[in-house]
């Protein structure tokens, strides 16, 4: 059994399948985007900071159904992006969990009815490519022996 | 005013995730259910590395806020993206990552993206 604090030098990969990865990555996304989307919209609809005391302004912010429940998702975000670090590189994490800029465009297009100019569509294809590229690297490089390329 | 949230936000996001990026690497995950989940909130909550660095990571949120109250989101978005050529810059030497053309076209990809997307 590994023990649970080790130096990163003897640490000798944690190999996980390629279910959970695709797994965290697909919870990491999708958590963040509709986190972000909660988050804004439930701050939209709090009232001016300056008119309220501290406490007014408290209750309304855990009052608020978007603002408690898009907090929920990016803790559960944090939470998921922090334990990928601890088997994947972060310029493997970083680059594949952009898609969540393609979902919140997706999202705009066909929950708001925003219009998606064509130099938003190149830059949705782009980041598309981006991702792919890296998600065909191997996620953890920094222990030579799992280096496949 | 623009131009000092931006380096701020950038700054304190390349070394937030660096931080914690370091602080996790050093956690063996066992398993995925309940004891594991347990496992990661324990070092999540006791390691310097991975506090310090969500410090950052929040300080960097804060600046970006500030950055949106003194500035468009098309500016704000795009040039915050600049972060993800810094932390690959970064990340080899840090993290002693192995940063591959591949690694490196695709953060050049995604930064180019995230400008067209905010423009």
């Amino acid at each position: 059994m590994r023990p649970k604090n080790v130096d990163a030098s003897d640490v000798a990969g944690i190999a996980v399948s390629k279910f959970t990865n695709r797994l965290f990555i697909a919870v990491i996304v999708i958590t963040n985007t509709i986190g972000n989307i909660l988050l804004g919209t439930g701050m939209e609809r709090m009232p001016d900071f300056q008119g309220l005391s501290v406490m007014a302004y408290t209750a309304d912010l855990l009052t608020n159904w978007y603002v408690v429940s898009g907090t929920i998702l990016l803790i559960i975000w944090m939470v998921a992006q922090l334990s990928m670090f601890t088997w994947a590189d972060l310029t493997y994490v970083l680059p594949v969990t952009a898609s969540a800029y393609i979902l919140t465009a997706l999202l705009s297009k066909y929950f708001l009815g925003e219009r998606i100019s064509i130099a938003r569509w190149i830059g949705i294809v782009i980041i598309s490519f981006g991702v792919l590229l890296v998600s065909e690297t191997p996620e953890d490089t920094k222990h030579e022996s799992r280096i496949d390329q | 005013m623009r131009w000092l949230w931006l380096t701020i936000s950038v700054v304190f996001g390349t070394f937030g995730d660096l931080l914690t990026a370091k602080g996790m690497s050093e956690h063996g995950i066992e398993d995925f259910g309940v004891g594991g989940l347990r496992g990661v909130l324990h070092h999540i909550g006791t390691h310097p590395l991975v506090l310090l660095g969500i410090l950052f990571d929040a300080l960097s949120f804060f600046a970006l806020m500030a950055l949106l109250s003194v500035s468009e989101i098309s500016f704000a978005v795009p040039a915050s993206a600049s972060s993800y050529i810094v932390k690959t810059a970064l990340a080899g030497w840090y993290l002693g990552e192995h940063v591959t053309p591949r690694r490196w076209w695709g953060a050049i990809c995604v930064t180019a993206g995230i400008v067209l997307i905010s423009l």
